[in-house]
């Protein structure tokens, strides 16, 4: 992975965002910003994966600067902070991850052969990858509202 | 506003009801809720203590000597995620307070917000096509797979919207266009196409993903709103539950492996 990959990534990050802030219904002014906030997240995450960190801190990092944006923007597009945020962490979600938990899953159904022992510890890895990947993404995008303990984004002053 | 009829207070009662139920349904969390029907209540000057079940959301209001003076409960409507409505009534509860509305106004304007149309049909399937192949591409696909996830989530997605128009429970809804995607994603696979099976068959029913369930119940259950965090985490498990199923039809059709 390059650098001219974690771009293209990043960039078509932000296309999964608009995607689905527009299956959201999102309002139309709101829609740039989230492009931007789905790129950042995505581009963060793709960065830390290259420079060796595991998926799980990446993707928490990349939840989390998606969910310290979200407020300033909410701040200068009008609209609650949850509406920038909660499109452009979809794109982090870990698809594959959970896919192949399925699989795994469906395999340890089956008769118990010689690589029944690796089935367990691959499933086992990739579900556990699964859950706490959305768990951080969930995390991510929930505490920077939080740690403001502010009612409001109204009431947090910027400068 | 000192001394408002009665009459006034079951509007303004009822206004609030609707602003809360149509929050939940478009799926606001409890703390927004609770937060956006206590700011319209106090630029009315009441108290609101409000209480949100799942489907339905209660509310009492107190007037400035902390007597009661209306008592009311609504239930949803079946309504999709809309962030449209949210954005617009925690708007509209803000310009309450700073415009000095009358309660007519209010319920004018959550009239007004409430007949808001959605974007047109072809701009969603093509921009969440645009986002099931931006997946792809993300988890590593190159260009034939990210055609097929875009193929894959039209079809998925208009199969969806079909079945939501004609009631179905959403859990079928979600099963059917999650079979729909990966039955299109598949027959290129069966083909014989030489792509990678599992970028575009994963990736293809990643539209479906309940995110805003699944993001809410830990917004809820941090803020200790417990039940009905763990009633939006379960829904959630249930909508992941039914994409699964989906894909499993899929590979038992197609006998894949």
């Amino acid at each position: 992975m390059d650098w001219i990959t974690i771009l293209a990534k990043a960039f078509w990050c932000g296309w999964g965002a608009v995607g689905f802030g527009i299956l959201f219904n999102v309002p139309l002014r709101t829609l740039f910003a989230i492009w931007i906030c789905g790129a950042l997240g995505g581009f963060l995450k793709f960065n830390l994966l290259l420079l060796g960190a595991g998926v799980v801190s990446a993707s928490f990092a990349g939840a989390l600067a998606i969910g310290i944006s979200s407020i300033p923007t909410a701040h200068f597009r009008h609209a609650p902070p949850m509406v920038f945020a909660i499109p452009s962490v979809i794109p982090l979600i870990p698809g594959v991850f959970a896919y192949r938990t399925m699989l795994g899953l469906i395999k340890l159904t089956g008769a118990i052969g010689p690589d029944y022992q690796a089935i367990i510890s691959d499933t086992v890895n990739n579900g556990a990858k699964t859950l706490f990947v959305i768990m951080s993404l969930a995390m991510g995008v929930a505490v920077p509202m939080h740690l403001m303990r502010k009612e409001s984004v109204k009431n947090i002053r910027l400068r | 506003m000192n001394h408002p009829h009665e009459k006034d207070i079951n509007e303004l009662g009822g206004v609030l009801l609707e602003a809360g139920v149509n929050l939940l349904s478009s799926g606001a969390s409890c703390a927004r809720i609770r937060l956006t029907m206590k700011r319209l209540a106090a630029s009315f000057k009441y108290t609101a203590h409000i209480s949100i079940a799942p489907k339905s959301v209660s509310l009492t209001l107190n007037n400035e000597a902390d007597a009661l003076v209306f008592n009311g409960m609504r239930s949803i409507t079946a309504q999709g995620v809309n962030f449209k409505t949210i954005s617009g009534i925690s708007r509209l509860s803000w310009d309450v307070l700073e415009k000095q509305y009358s309660i007519q106004q209010v319920r004018d304007e959550l009239d007004r917000l409430m007949a808001l149309p959605h974007y047109p049909r072809l701009v969603i399937l093509f921009f969440v096509s645009l986002a099931g192949s931006g997946f792809c591409f993300s988890f590593g696909g190159k260009l034939p797979e990210m055609v097929i996830a875009f193929g894959a989530t039209c079809c998925g997605l208009f199969v969806r919207q079909e079945a939501v128009k004609h009631r179905f429970n959403p859990f079928i809804c979600v099963y059917i266009g999650s079979l729909v995607a990966s039955l299109f994603a598949g027959a290129f696979i069966k083909a014989g196409l030489n792509i990678n099976f599992e970028h575009a068959f994963a990736t293809s029913v990643l539209f479906l993903i309940p995110g805003v369930p699944l993001i809410n119940c830990f917004t809820d259950l941090i803020d200790g709103n417990t039940l009905n965090g763990i009633v939006r985490g379960i829904n959630a498990v249930m909508f992941a539950l039914a994409i699964a199923l989906g894909l499993l039809t899929t590979m038992f059709i197609y006998n894949l492996k």
